[in-house]
């Protein structure tokens, strides 16, 4: 109001010079509900600001829309598409207009442009409530009847409801449809542009909401999908136009469709570009359909093999196209890549994954620059193990600026539970560091908006801004990167203590921790192209069976992903202040001994850390004894791992706090044991110990299997062992005769000399099981390079005619002969001649020894830091 | 089914993506703040049917320049939608805001010489004309055509003299060397391209 009022006197006295400063008043009006005065002031002299004729109509329309007067909306409707005969979400207000329905003017905001709500979507779910509404009497007369006592009053709502006259909503519904077909054929008929694809898509959303109101049949969506398809099925939006119709047809329906679709086939179109996808069209039907998935496996070998045909037959069309200009064919890859991987799911043989591997970098061979194939073998790659080449092609994305906030959630997860720290701190440091520059440049920037007086696109500005400052990637970003200085600096007490300092002892953190719950967090990733085995970063279905999934739905999974990363935060930002407290516990424990009466600050200590063991345990789903009981159960063997569920890493990291927290406590851990302050190494190190072999064992063989537990391995390396190792760096430190800490006549208490044996054992053990890693890690290092190349080629080798991995191969291998520069064309002819499925096998093995080097400095540190420790145990 | 309108703030995820999937080179985002902030009349998307973002124009006025001229910073369409005449209607979109919105008289871009759809496009269907050659415009050494066409200018011209300063359209000088249009900045990867299918 305060606002209107400030306007209309500017008015009086000023007048409006620029269009933002009329879109700002019809703004304010629109919010108070004044539709018909900001029409009033659109119509008049004001209105002529808005040069554009489209712009003012367009609002207009939303206006009419919004005050109820749909029949005069439906015609500014009509005006719009007479101009713009293209405009689809005009057409879709049209039609919401002749139709009243006024969902898509309501209130709600859908904020998430990346995800966008399909339309079909909105409108079946709003069905429902229609169907309630316009049966609501019958629904309730056959409650009534179904309840004896209340017959009489059925009959009274019958009677009231009599006059509902739903012959008339019939004809009503159907002569507006028909005002709605008709208006479609005369854009039809006006529009000679071949481009247009809107007035013909029109026509499939009208027979879709004839079905919604029970008034259409499938056999017309049907009759209007296949229209479509003889006009616009060669082009590659066709599956994306027609995708939300499908849904709404009856599975024996889409295979109806898909039947005549092959029937087509018979009669290619006469230009080869067309009827070429004519047929990629076909196959993605099919794979949209899920049709193709649930084919045989030789079934689903043989339509790879077809697919990777047509994509040779393909080349020479393309022989004169620049290399940044797509080639015709170019998805049939991907979709080969798809069917392999499904096959690799079904019979587990990883030659099919190898061959999906060979099959994009052989595309990437033709042409580098195609990078739905750099994002699925990053995926590849990552799956078998092989990170850093998985990396690398991330790298040859060249992804930056807000990219890095909707796109890297490709890699980072896999980053962050790997070896290179050097690549991950750069991941994180450009990230935080684009993500921080604008923040800091906000203020420049509104600035400008208002110099330009461009009212509107202030507001939007600073929405944006906080969409990013909100952004549960940035949250993670921040925390990840602090776990990894920690990881980085754990083999040395005094550097961790540094970053600790830096880090405020991990107190933001915590305070991070306990507000999560509440924060609104934005999921700004696009993962639209992520591969269907992986449609978010918290799933791969890879790594469970085959589950029979027909259709591989890219569903919005955006509230599981939010409780997800709100417990990983949760968990993750206690961790700095944990590892703080816990080497001042391992200390305190020493010192008291020491100073006797024991200090204040050391109870201090035990009570927070306690009261986090608590909170830890709780997000783990057990009370603080409960968990105790858990983590002592498998230690002893009584229980098995299978106890800590996918939460391995943090029930071991709680079994190493729960250490340090009891060797400065006087509560016993168990009620019937007497662990008071003694701590219980033991339990850790068995953990530790039992764990690091078992993913030892389950890995013996390279790159025969995916090494899935790698990551994993990687993690009880870098995490707990690295937390459990400054505990005993801070026992030793506090234990070593030298200056303040210099003990009183030199003898050892017991308590202390108690400690100390664990400790002495605990670095043993360690040491042990770390050279054991090193060992394995240099066994696959050494691993000779010719013997590992020949292991994953000699999946591939098979004869066209066998059944198994290898038929796709085969096709590619034997184009490589027949290509020619008249047929092909020079580029493509020079870049095959660098095509080597040997390359790619050594490439493999090369960037698993990058990985595994790494990995191994990583361990050789932590044995040396280890091996310093046990010798200044020994002076003690 | 695909809809030509003007971007918003949020576009802006998307549209780098396009820029991503379409173009070898990058800007950065204060750039596109730059323009969108600066003249969001000139900033074009088309939408898909599924709501997705399938292609773009940047564009600018030019401040620094008595005359009135009006520039294209970028044009990207997915490659899954070319061949359907949308950087035509992006195009068209934005020569007839920069006209009618600001009265520009004519309009140039850069293209690489060797994008022959691209240079097809905005001589044969577009009618813009080889003004000049720059020699190593763009970050890897290539050539870039300086291309014109003329506008109808000020006719209907309405508002511009409401600005303050600068050139015939601008509000302001540009922030923050925002505008990366010299060649050093160009070879810092930092320029956009024109491109289009």
């Amino acid at each position: 109001m305060l606002a209107e009022g400030l306007l209309k006197k500017h008015v009086a006295s000023h007048s409006l010079h620029e269009p933002e400063a009329l879109i700002v008043y019809i703004s304010i009006l629109e919010q108070q509900a004044r539709y018909g005065d900001a029409l009033e002031i659109l119509s008049g002299k004001l209105g002529s600001l808005l040069i554009i004729e489209v712009d003012k109509l367009r609002i207009q329309g939303r206006l009419l829309a919004r005050s109820g007067d749909y029949a005069t909306g439906a015609d500014i409707y009509e005006k719009i598409l007479e101009l713009c005969p293209d405009d689809w979400e005009c057409f879709l207000h049209y039609l919401g207009c002749l139709l009243e329905d006024g969902s898509s003017w309501s209130n709600g905001v859908h904020n998430d442009p990346i995800n966008p709500q399909k339309s079909v979507d909105c409108k079946v779910s709003q069905l429902p409530d229609e169907v309630v509404h316009i049966y609501y009497p019958y629904i309730l007369y056959v409650v009534c009847i179904f309840c004896c006592t209340c017959i009489l009053l059925a009959d009274l709502f019958m009677t009231f409801y009599a006059d509902f006259d739903f012959c008339n909503l019939d004809v009503q519904f159907h002569s507006r449809i028909s005002t709605s077909l008709a208006f479609v054929k005369k854009l039809q008929a006006d529009t000679s542009d071949d481009f247009i694809r809107c007035p013909y898509l029109a026509i499939l959303e009208i027979e879709r909401r004839k079905q919604l109101h029970g008034k259409g049949n499938d056999d017309d969506i049907v009759e209007a999908l296949m229209l479509y398809f003889l006009k616009f099925g060669h082009l590659a939006s066709f599956s994306s136009d027609v995708e939300a119709f499908l849904q709404v047809l009856s599975p024996d329906k889409k295979t109806e469709f898909l039947a005549k679709l092959m029937k087509t086939l018979d009669s290619p179109a006469t230009v080869p570009t067309k009827a070429l996808g004519q047929s990629i069209t076909i196959f993605k039907i099919q794979e949209l359909t899920g049709n193709l998935y649930k084919l045989p496996v030789l079934e689903l070998e043989s339509c790879a093999v077809q697919m990777v045909k047509m994509y040779c037959k393909s080349l020479p069309l393309s022989k004169d196209l620049d290399p940044q200009e797509s080639m015709h064919g170019e998805e049939l890859l991907s979709m080969v890549c798809n069917v392999l991987v499904q096959l690799f799911w079904r019979t587990r043989h990883l030659g099919y994954f190898i061959e999906a591997i060979m099959v994009l970098e052989f595309g990437l061979t033709i042409r580098r620059y195609i990078w739905q194939y750099k994002i699925l073998l990053l995926h590849l790659y990552s799956h078998l193990g092989v990170i850093s080449l998985a990396y690398e092609w991330y790298k040859s994305l060249d992804m930056k600026n807000i990219l890095m906030e909707t796109v890297s959630h490709h890699i980072l997860p896999q980053m962050l539970a790997s070896p290179l720290w050097g690549d991950l701190n750069n991941l994180l440091k450009d990230y935080l560091k684009f993500m921080d520059d604008h923040f800091r440049e906000s203020a420049d920037l509104t600035f400008l908006a208002y110099r330009h007086r461009n009212y509107s696109k202030v507001i939007e500005f600073v929405q944006f801004k906080e969409r990013l400052q909100r952004s549960n990637q940035y949250l993670v970003a921040r925390v990840e990167t602090s776990v990894l200085q920690l990881k980085q600096k754990a083999d040395n007490i005094e550097e961790e203590e540094d970053v600790l300092k830096n880090l405020n002892s991990g107190v933001h953190f915590v305070e991070l921790s306990n507000e999560i719950g509440s924060k609104t967090l934005t999921f700004n990733e696009d993962f639209h192209s992520r591969p269907w085995w992986t449609p978010t970063t918290e799933k791969n279905y890879l790594l469970g069976p085959f589950e029979g999934l027909s259709y591989c739905p890219k569903e919005n999974l955006t509230k599981e992903r939010e409780e997800n990363v709100r417990r990983v935060v949760e968990k993750k930002s206690l961790l700095p202040r944990m590892i703080y407290l816990s080497i001042h516990s391992a200390s305190a424990s020493l010192k008291e001994s020491v100073e006797e009466n024991g200090s204040k600050s050391g109870s201090k200590i035990s009570s927070e850390l306690k009261f986090l063991l608590e909170h830890h345990a709780k997000m783990l789903g057990y009370s603080l004894s409960d968990a105790v009981e858990v983590v002592m159960g498998v230690s002893s063997g009584v229980k098995s791992f299978e106890a800590f569920g996918s939460d391995e890493i943090d029930w071991i990291n709680f079994a190493v706090f729960l250490n340090a927290w009891n060797l400065n406590s006087h509560e016993p851990l168990q009620p019937d044991r007497d662990q008071c302050g003694r701590g219980i190494w033991h339990v850790v190190d068995t953990l530790l110990v039992k764990y690091i072999s078992e993913k030892i064992k389950s890995m013996e063989s390279l790159v025969c299997s995916p090494r899935v537990d790698l990551p994993i391995l990687v993690q009880l390396v870098t995490e707990p062992l690295a937390w459990h190792g400054l505990v005993i760096q801070s026992c030793v430190r506090s234990s070593l005769p030298s200056g303040k800490k210099k003990k009183k006549g030199g003898s050892m208490d017991q308590h202390s000399s108690l400690v100390l044996n664990g400790v002495r054992d605990s670095i043993q053990s360690l040491c042990d099981i770390l050279k054991e890693v090193a060992k394995w890690i240099r066994g696959q290092i050494d691993r000779p390079e010719d013997e590992s190349v020949e292991n994953i080629l000699s999946s591939l080798r098979k004869k066209e005619q066998d059944e198994g991995p290898g038929r796709v191969f085969h096709v590619l291998e034997s184009l490589i002969p027949s290509i020619n520069e008249a047929e092909h064309g020079g580029r493509i002819c020079q870049e095959l001649k660098t095509w080597s499925a040997l390359d790619v096998a050594r490439k493999i093995v090369t960037g698993d020894s990058t990985l595994f080097s790494q990995f191994l400095n990583i361990c050789e540190s932590k044995i040396k830091s280890f091996q310093a420790l046990k010798q200044q145990i020994a002076q003690i | 089914m695909v809809c030509i309108r003007k971007a918003t703030i949020d576009d802006l995820l998307e549209m780098q993506a396009c820029n991503l999937l379409c173009l070898p080179e990058n800007y950065q985002m204060k750039y596109f703040f730059y323009h969108i902030l600066s003249w969001p009349h000139l900033l074009h998307v088309a939408e898909d049917y599924n709501g997705r973002i399938v292609g773009y124009v940047l564009a600018k006025m030019e401040e620094e320049s008595s005359e009135c001229k009006g520039h294209i910073t970028s044009l990207a369409v997915l490659r899954t939608h070319r061949k359907l005449g949308l950087a035509t209607k992006l195009m068209t979109a934005a020569q007839t805001a920069m006209e009618q919105v600001f009265g520009a008289e004519y309009v140039s871009l850069h293209v690489r010489k060797s994008n022959r759809a691209a240079f097809n496009l905005y001589t044969e269907t577009l009618g813009y004309k080889i003004h000049d050659v720059e020699a190593k415009y763009y970050a890897d050494g290539e050539d870039a055509y300086d291309m014109r066409k003329q506008l109808k200018g000020k006719q209907s011209h309405h508002h511009h003299h409401h600005h303050h300063g600068g050139g015939c359209c601008s509000g302001d000088p540009r922030p923050m060397g925002a505008r990366p249009e010299s060649k050093s900045e160009a070879k810092a990867g930092t320029k956009a391209e024109s491109k289009t299918g």
